[in-house]
């Protein structure tokens, strides 16, 4: 049978408006809700949507994704045909292959389109957030005949910050705009692409010495050459994690609004992660854990509230933690007190320290020797 | 360890009842995400082993589901990897340990693996053990076997060299020994030293302890070297995001895992993946499995809840440590104090007897009625019972219904006994007879009573629930069938061998006859029709899966297999020889050393060579095949011929052929063996407190009482483990001193020599031993309260369905 659909997943975004966070690893390795990676929804939605063919597009910090993913099997991507391939940037008689943008990421590999040889490609991105079923979008796709079709949504916040389409009467995309000051339409892109492969082939054949990105460069060029292009809306939640805050209050929607994502809904489109192997975790003083979020591995003698805490995370008696994000591996030592603190992985907190912050603020066991309260590990 | 081969040993079946209806031990959920298996994989793989055999016992889906091609323990490989070896005859019921037999069944794995060293581990221990030093110390020790062990106890754990297990295997046939704890314990040539396990370790084999170790992951120095990061234990790998908690809740030393939802108080507790637990809930010292909701101010103590279960708003469940309340997979509980029950049945003590039944019935309904059980039975109005009791009850009603084209006029009569309301059904022509059962129309006669029962029921009800009693009831849930609203049914069988058989025509117009079969099956129609089903015994249930024992029902029964049930009958409190005035002197567990005096009474009653040290042997039993006689003769003319100082005393009747080759031994010994044929020859309870041992051989024993009233009395059962014996009787270990009789499997003559010589060598040579047996025997819980409380958990399922 002729693979239908591929799918190509860029998971070489640098993010660096998370940094710290993403100082050694790729954005989409990033921890999210305790044990999940950011990468994870992306390929449980593919997994979910039976799409097995998996290109991951990878070039910053490319290893510890690499190991995460492996050979995909977590989500169900191990199968004979198919599966999941890292395309890594590589020189060839033409010279180095590497990438400019997220469109010419995808030129790089259009050989793997090629070997697979799909009616479809699905050009995603690695960290985002959101639980979808990529079949509704083939069929939006099929049923408008589109060249290709672009998957949108209705934000929560600024449509400033996202690119901006607009719609004609029939629902094709007749205008784009790229992060306006002043947003003309009402709908956001959520820079995810289904393409016919042809038309793949011929976007990416030409006209990349202008620019090289999906968002900024190929759809207003498509436009403007009248390429029939389809919009397919999402309805369910989606969040792109790009900064610090948004990171922090996508965490804390899970918490307040856990009807949004809802992670407990296994049966309809489950989220799959690699397991860290860890036994449950263990409460074992009553001090009050309140609207939390718990993994494995955990031991909790401490107060917690309205936080999430990663695997292995130890909180010793009469500590408190509250509005705080800790990953895993974290120690916070008796009688310690963090509020609003992002805590990075293996940060050990000594007893008493006071690491109490108005905004959300990311601390690791270097920040923590700077503010003179935590140990090099 | 390249050099090692694991054996994994899931043949076991444990006493875990309801837990294991529909998975094996080895599947178990521990710890919330664990199942019991992965600790023995995971030790495995923790030391490198890459061949490992599973043998396993029953359903093995679970098992297989769980461990998938072995992947997560590094199994999934080219050469060596996972094997999983069922019995090759899936017809016959298997021992409940890995026999050499089975070994050589499969003869082939061990022939292609050719790692140097073989261990022998159930899949039911929970430890993370170090293989490469159990190795290590094997090698050093130079014995050919080691047992693994610990402090406290054993672990049926065994290592040995590949060529010395061949050899064995190899031999199965023709050496005594069908296990390796065998060759181990009795073998004396074979040189045996023990490793001790330093750490953590835990056999599971009933929902006590497996309750309490899961409890045991809450302490911490257990549960960081058990769940150590270092040799971590791997479990399949599964999804649910983290747990989440509310701002009500209150957590205090409890393990939660993924998924979970926590709303309520939860303490001294283990709760696994996806349980939701709602607010003003309360959970106490209970292991919790997947999924498991417990709603709205419901209360749990002790107790382990399978997957899937639902606790409805402000129940109470409540168990304890030693006898945990035990839900099965999605089973829902609700709050279900004050119902009613009515037993249907032929028979009841004190009315009306002619077996066991009689006596099940009177001692559950009273147990029943203390537990606050709204208790009735309704019995025909035999003309024993009129003779007797027409001056005792009460006129209850009269009704007529149609039968057979006749109006049928019944009079219904009723007798309290303590709590238990017993109804009686008048009708001259089909009930007042000399006998009570045995005639041409017995078929006929039970029909009429299923509709007369049908008839009364809400005149003399209503009841919640009716709980039938053997074939005689068989109809009545068919009939029921036909009306609205009628109560649920649950239908014991007591005896298989009973099924009421009429040819179709008799119950045209009777009862809604489906499919085409000429004869009409009384038993196998209760038995597609009831709601649920139980029997005896949890090992005469499983043994009822087997044709062997199933017979013409086996088909019936395993398609109700989800509904069916065994459950260990109890005996009554009065048995008890502290004051039993049929003995020559009483005593107790206090004053064990009066039981000498009742042995010198039966001695003399029965003119044998009086003597403390005799070896006096029992036995109170109907006389027929299926106890076990045919393999009796043999062994018994050697053992005694053998063994000078052993008596034997038999009370029973039956075969005559059997009888004359048990007189022609007799003869031969005639200060050493007495028959008393006929049950009024003597005084059963003489022989419970006269004998040293009691002999039960049996090749089917659905339940058998006998063997619990000798133990009641302090005298040691030697049993063959099948049925209601295998629940009651566990195998004495010399090492742990643990064992409350002496068992075996094998239906063979020489195996129940060897084991009379090892009951009479601890006699002889090990008396404190042969205490602690007597003990352990008296202190077995056989209470009718105790099957009562299981029986209302089977109630209890049958009206939250």
């Amino acid at each position: 049978m002729k693979t239908e659909t591929i799918a190509m997943v860029l998971v070489g975004g640098k993010g660096s408006r998370l940094r710290p966070i993403t100082e050694r690893k790729a954005k989409p390795a990033v921890t999210f809700a305790g044990k999940y990676r950011l990468v994870d929804f992306v390929l449980s939605n593919l997994a979910n949507t039976m799409i097995n063919t998996v290109g991951i597009i990878t070039q910053y910090e490319p290893h510890s994704l690499m190991d995460y993913i492996g050979l995909g099997s977590s989500w169900d991507l191990d199968v004979a045909e198919g599966g999941v391939h890292f395309l890594t940037p590589y020189t060839d008689i033409d010279g180095e292959k590497w990438q400019k943008g997220t469109a010419h990421a995808i030129r790089q590999h259009l050989h793997f389109v090629r070997t697979h040889d799909p009616a479809y490609v699905l050009v995603l991105s690695g960290d985002h957030i959101y639980k979808m079923d990529y079949r509704d979008l083939i069929k939006t796709h099929e049923k408008k005949g589109a060249d290709f079709t672009i998957g949108i949504f209705t934000p929560h916040d600024s449509l400033s910050r996202y690119g901006v389409l607009t719609l004609d009467k029939e629902g094709f995309v007749e205008g784009f705009e790229e992060k306006p000051d002043e947003p003309r339409g009402d709908y956001a892109s959520m820079g995810i692409y289904l393409f016919n492969r042809d038309t793949l082939e011929k976007i990416l054949a030409n006209g990349l010495e202008e620019g090289f990105d999906f968002g900024r460069d190929i759809i207003p060029k498509a436009i403007a050459e009248k390429y029939t292009i389809g919009a397919h809306e999402f309805q369910g939640y989606f969040r792109d994690v790009g900064t610090i805050e948004s990171l922090y209050e996508a965490n804390m929607d899970l918490i307040d609004h856990p009807e949004r994502l809802m992670l407990n809904d296994y049966k309809n489109l489950p989220v799959f992660t690699r397991s860290s192997n860890l036994s449950p975790h263990h409460v074992i003083k009553k001090h009050g854990i309140a609207d939390a979020l718990i993994s494995d591995g955990c031991m909790i003698e401490g107060k917690i509230r309205r936080s999430v805490l990663s695997g292995s995370v130890i909180v010793k008696s009469g500590a408190s933690v509250e509005g705080s994000l800790l990953f895993a591996g974290v120690v916070v030592g008796e009688g310690a007190k963090v509020k609003n603190a992002i805590v990075l992985e293996e940060t050990v907190i000594l007893p008493d320290t006071e690491l109490v912050f108005e905004t959300p603020t990311v601390i690791d066991n270097e920040r923590l020797w700077d503010l003179g309260g935590g140990r090099r590990a | 360890m390249r050099d090692l081969s694991l054996v994994i040993d899931a043949t076991s079946h444990g006493a875990f009842e309801k837990l294991t209806q529909h998975r094996m031990p080895g599947a178990l959920p521990f710890a919330g995400k664990y199942r019991l298996i992965d600790f023995a994989l995971s030790n495995a793989k923790n030391a490198g082993v890459v061949n490992v055999a599973i043998f396993p016992w029953g359903n093995y889906r679970s098992l297989q589901d769980h461990i998938g091609s072995g992947k997560r323990w590094n199994l999934d490989r080219r050469r060596d990897g996972l094997f999983i070896l069922p019995p090759k005859n899936m017809m016959l019921p298997t021992e409940d340990s890995l026999t050499f037999q089975r070994m050589h069944e499969h003869i082939e794995f061990f022939r292609r693996s050719m790692q140097k060293y073989f261990l022998f581990t159930p899949a039911s221990i929970v430890w993370n053990a170090d293989l490469d030093d159990i190795v290590e110390k094997h090698i050093a020790s130079q014995a050919e076997v080691s047992e693994v062990r610990t402090e406290r106890g054993r672990l049926q754990t065994f290592i040995m060299s590949r060529d010395f297990l061949m050899r064995r295997i190899a031999e199965y046939d023709i050496i005594p020994y069908k296990t390796i704890s065998d060759l181990v314990d009795r073998d004396e040539r074979v040189k045996v030293k023990t490793i001790f396990h330093e750490g953590y370790a835990r056999m599971v084999t009933n929902p006590a302890n497996y309750l309490a170790a899961n409890l045991d992951m809450l302490k911490f120095e257990i549960g960081r070297t058990v769940f150590s990061l270092d040799t971590p234990i791997v479990s399949k790998e599964k999804t649910a995001p983290p747990a989440r908690y509310l701002s009500e809740s209150e957590v205090e030393n409890t393990l939660v895992a993924s998924g979970c939802l926590i709303q309520g108080n939860i303490k001294d507790s283990v709760v696994s993946r996806d349980v939701i637990v709602k607010k003003n809930a309360r959970i106490e010292s209970s292991f919790l499995m997947n999924n498991v909701v417990v709603e709205e101010g419901a209360v749990i103590k002790h107790a382990v809840l399978d997957k899937e279960t639902v606790v409805k708003k402000r129940t109470l469940v409540e168990g304890t440590p030693q006898q945990p309340y035990v839900t099965e997979k999605k089973q829902i509980v609700t709050d279900q104090s004050g119902f009613s029950v009515l037993h249907v049945a032929a028979e009841a003590h004190p009315f009306v007897k002619t077996g066991g039944l009689a006596d099940v019935i009177e001692g559950l309904s009273r147990a029943q009625s203390k537990q606050g059980i709204e208790t009735a039975v309704v019995l025909p109005l035999y003309k024993s019972v009129k003779d007797t009791y027409s001056e005792t009850y009460r006129y209850v009603t009269t009704e007529t219904f149609d039968f057979r084209g006749e109006k049928e006029k019944i009079r219904v009569y009723l007798i309290q006994r303590g709590k238990v309301n017993f109804f009686f059904i008048e009708h001259f022509r089909f009930f007042e007879r000399e006998e009570i059962y045995g005639y041409e129309d017995d078929c006929l006669r039970f029909a009429f009573f299923a509709h007369a029962v049908a008839t009364i029921l809400q005149t003399i009800g209503p009841f919640d629930l009716l709980h039938l009693h053997d074939w005689h009831t068989g109809l009545l849930p068919g009939i029921l069938q036909q009306e609205k609203d009628a109560p649920p049914t649950l239908l014991s069988i007591h005896n298989i061998d009973y099924q009421g058989v009429c040819t179709r025509d008799l119950l045209e117009g009777l009862y809604p006859l489906l499919g085409q079969k000429y004869n009409v099956n009384f038993l196998e129609e209760g038995i597609q029709t009831a709601t649920k089903l139980a029997t005896v015994s949890p090992t005469y249930r499983d043994e009822l899966r087997y044709e062997y024992y199933g017979k013409n029902l086996t088909d019936a029964l395993l398609r109700r297999d989800r509904d069916f049930y065994g459950v260990l009958n109890g005996i009554s409190k009065k048995l008890n020889p502290a004051n039993d005035a049929l003995i020559a002197t009483p005593y107790d567990i206090s004053s064990l050393e009066k039981k000498r005096l009742n042995k010198r009474a039966l001695q003399k009653r029965m003119r044998l060579s009086p003597g403390d040290d005799k070896f006096v042997i029992g036995m109170v039993s109907r006389i027929a095949e299926q106890k076990g006689f045919p393999i009796l003769f043999d062994c018994l003319k050697s053992f005694l011929a053998e063994h000078p100082d052993v008596e034997f005393v038999l009370l029973g009747q039956g075969d005559e052929a059997f009888i004359a080759r048990l007189e022609a031994i007799a003869d031969t010994y005639p200060r050493r063996m007495r028959l008393n044929i006929g049950f009024d020859s003597a005084i059963p309870n003489e022989i419970y407190a006269g004998a040293d041992a009691f002999l039960m051989p049996s090749r089917v024993e659905p339940c058998g009482l006998s063997q619990m009233i000798a133990m009641r009395y302090g005298t040691v059962p030697i049993v063959r483990k099948t049925g209601g014996l295998a629940d009651s009787v566990t195998d004495f270990d010399p090492v742990t001193k643990k064992g409350n009789g002496f068992t075996f499997f094998h239906y063979d003559s020489r195996v129940l020599e060897e084991r009379l010589k090892d009951a009479h060598r601890i006699f002889k040579e090990r008396k404190e031993d042969w205490e602690a047996i007597m003990r352990q025997a008296m202190q077995a819980d056989f209470s009718l309260e105790r099957q009562a409380r299981k029986i209302l958990e089977i109630y209890q399922s049958i009206l939250s369905d």
